[in-house]
């Protein structure tokens, strides 16, 4: 009896010394897709996320407090993504939200997270519309209207004034197509077709031999890198020997791996260089091979970023950060030293300014290009 | 005797009906909105709007017994409709609930001239391709619908003046829709016309030697069926604000299908009861992480393993109806209805 009171009273204090030991814990959540067609970016996300998150809570930059971050798997559904704003809403701990990975998704739920006030920061949406919903999005992605013209400037210069342009038929690939289009005509350039296809679709043999017949300089094109290497390879079986440009969706080391050496001469910009010689770049890549086993492609660098300008601004609040406070440091974010170059929020609009990269596949690699 | 049993029949039916509209118009809102969360809220929503999606399924998958793969292109049709209205001509929810209505249902119609004579496997397929024109054409047809981008509708959904701006507010509307449309949907189901296409179902030849019009049956059916889906999208897309072709595909066809299958092919309470199974699952179980979808996998694998018929069968359905709209019905009077 007298051992099981000793034992009580053991308890009740670790207890007490626990809770007065135990650190404030801010909340994050993360709408991101976890299972279904597009798992493999989710899953990407979650390992940078984690990454970053873990660096963040060992460097003691947020004194008194740990960041916790709540991911929940939207499956790319815009009606499961309504739902996980919902909770997060509800649950007053949530300070900020990252994600959703598509357009569509994000905006479906930014409406809800607009109305408790919830700073949202997408990884990937370039919607130009998703800035757009209320003063609480944010993304940490260039958006096609300002990647078209960086391209159109950069291809006019190499000699490239007739384009035929590729996209996939989504919100993005839309986007992508008519501000490269809008780009180039005003440059003086000429669009020769312009051909959607819908996405999964993977026999571009027709598209190919149809905007061949109106003879295009170059190609751009602008899909995710699954459809790009088959559209690369399939360019090659029927012997089009034409230069293309891509979009910085393009940059991933799978699409070299899956389209061999159909995908040299490929020019691409982009906003993450794995190989660049800048140290934080260096030991984020070395981190994640460490850590995953794999190389991060630009959306996991992308990720990673997003998790960081999140976890900045809270460091900058502090402890006691509030939905209100987090937004308002969020959007003063300037410079922030990231993989994905150094990004600033526009006050206006809220649209990341970042430096792009050029890039061109050469003997299966990815090479810098001035 | 008989009297007395009448009357305790009659009473208990009245119970019945007078309790399951006391669930959902009192205690389930009311118990939502003490516990305060938004997220138990728009999870109500949506299963409610499921629970009429699926039961209207089910007068054409399960009572009249045509597999139908493109159920999601009539859901689609009725959100779109919906919102096009609003937004391009502002017309108000009391007009664009209906008109998405009956835009499903003369699609619905359509769909149903040329595929009457087809059966089992033949009309799935058939429906299947309706569903995949549908979700290509909303996706291509981007002056119109904005393809991909989705469409937004601004306008909360305003009755006589009121805006529902809440989400509770948003749940009566959904609830009061979703009673009505179920109540019809039950008559339908347990009356002449239902006990018409079970018959078809069985031996459409036995039923057309009976004098049953079977092609018009079947597309009275279909069109009944798909009017109730167009009303539960528009109610979706004045409700969630926003649609996009993503949550028409033929993913969200199967869905609808696996419901009416999990629930028990013909009966419309057990396609209720697989619409809140397959919409509150995957919610309850956000828990597990990772393992949430093969959690919902195997509560269907194994409900269908060990309830074949479903988890409410047609046959118990069956016996609720004959209790309810008939109190003579126990079973030791041999014929019939009273």
């Amino acid at each position: 009896m007298k051992r099981l009171f000793t034992a009580f009273v053991v308890m009740a204090v670790l207890c007490v010394a626990s809770t007065a030991l135990a650190e404030k814990i801010v909340k994050l959540g993360y709408s991101l897709p976890l299972t279904g067609s597009h798992a493999q970016y989710g899953e990407v996300f979650r390992n940078s996320a984690l990454m970053q998150l873990e660096s963040f809570n060992k460097s003691g930059k947020l004194k008194g407090a740990k960041v916790e971050i709540d991911f929940q798997d939207s499956k790319s559904d815009p009606k499961e993504a309504i739902n996980i704003a919902r909770k997060f809403n509800d649950d007053d701990e949530v300070v900020g939200v990252l994600g959703d990975f598509t357009s569509t998704v994000s905006m479906a739920a930014g409406r809800v997270y607009a109305q408790a006030g919830m700073t949202q920061l997408s990884q990937t949406s370039s919607h130009p519309d998703f800035c757009k919903i209320s003063n609480c999005q944010f993304r940490n992605i260039t958006t096609q209207a300002f990647e078209g013209p960086f391209v159109v400037k950069w291809a006019t210069g190499l000699g490239y004034k007739k384009f035929a342009i590729i996209a996939i038929q989504n919100d993005w690939g839309i986007s992508a197509a008519t501000n490269f289009a809008n780009a180039l005509k005003k440059d003086g350039g000429e669009v020769t077709s312009l051909e959607y296809f819908n996405p999964g679709n993977r026999d571009f043999r027709a598209i190919l031999t149809k905007v061949m017949r109106d003879k295009p300089e170059a190609l751009y094109l602008c899909m995710m890198y699954e459809g790009g290497a088959l559209l690369l390879q399939q360019k090659h079986q029927l012997g089009i020997d034409v230069t293309s440009f891509g979009t910085s969706s393009l940059y991933s080391p799978k699409l070299i791996e899956l389209a061999g050496p159909s995908a040299d001469g490929l020019y691409l910009s982009t906003t993450f260089m794995p190989d660049s010689p800048e140290p934080h770049v260096v030991a984020f890549v070395k981190g994640y091979v460490k850590r995953y086993g794999s190389f991060p492609n630009m959306f996991a660098a992308q990720a990673y970023d997003a998790v960081g300008i999140m976890l900045a601004a809270i460091a900058k609040v502090g402890p006691d950060v509030t939905r209100k406070t987090l937004r308002d440091a969020v959007a003063a974010t300037k410079d922030y030293p990231g993989v994905t170059g150094s990004t600033s929020f526009d006050p206006e609009t809220r649209e990341p300014v970042k430096g792009l990269a050029r890039m061109q596949v050469s003997n299966g690699a990815f090479q810098l290009v001035n | 005797m008989t009297d007395n049993k009448l009357v305790s029949h009659s009473v208990r039916a009245n119970l019945l009906v007078l309790g399951l509209l006391a669930l959902v118009l009192g205690v389930v809102p009311g118990v939502l909105s003490f516990l305060g969360k938004s997220y138990y809220m728009q999870v109500a929503n949506s299963a409610l709007i499921y629970c009429v999606v699926a039961a209207s399924m089910n007068l054409i998958t399960g009572t009249a017994g045509l597999m139908c793969l493109g159920h999601a292109a009539f859901f689609g049709i009725g959100a779109y409709t919906a919102a096009l209205l609003n937004t391009h001509f502002g017309l108000p929810f009391l007009l664009t609930l209906p008109l998405g209505g009956v835009a499903a249902g003369l699609a619905g119609v359509l769909v149903a001239l040329p595929t009457m004579r087809l059966i089992s496997i033949y009309f799935a397929v058939a429906t299947l391709g309706v569903g995949e024109i549908v979700h290509v054409t909303l996706l291509n047809w981007v002056s119109l619908t904005r393809g991909p981008m989705g469409m937004q509708i601004y306008e909360p959904i305003t009755i006589f003046g009121h805006q529902f701006t809440g989400l509770l507010s948003i749940y009566y509307v959904i609830a009061v829709l979703a009673c009505v449309s179920i109540y019809l949907l039950w008559r339908m189901n347990h009356s002449y016309f239902g006990n018409a296409l079970r018959s078809v179902r069985e031996d459409d030849q036995c039923a057309e030697a009976m004098g049953i019009s079977v092609v018009k049956l079947k597309i009275q059916a279909f069109a009944a069926s798909t009017f109730f889906t167009g009303l539960a999208g528009a109610v979706l897309a004045h409700s969630a604000g926003y649609i996009s072709p993503d949550s028409f595909q033929f993913s969200e066809s199967i869905l609808i299908l696996t419901m009416v299958v999990v629930g028990g092919l013909g009966s419309l309470p057990g396609s209720i009861l697989g619409a809140l199974l397959l919409i509150l699952l995957p919610e309850v179980a956000r828990g597990l992480g990772d393992m949430r979808n093969v959690a919902v996998g195997v509560v269907m694998f194994l409900s269908i393993l060990l309830l074949p018929k479903g988890i409410f069968g047609e046959v118990s359905a069956i016996e609720v109806a004959r209790k309810l709209f008939n109190s003579a019905w126990d079973g030791r009077n041999a014929v019939g209805w009273k």
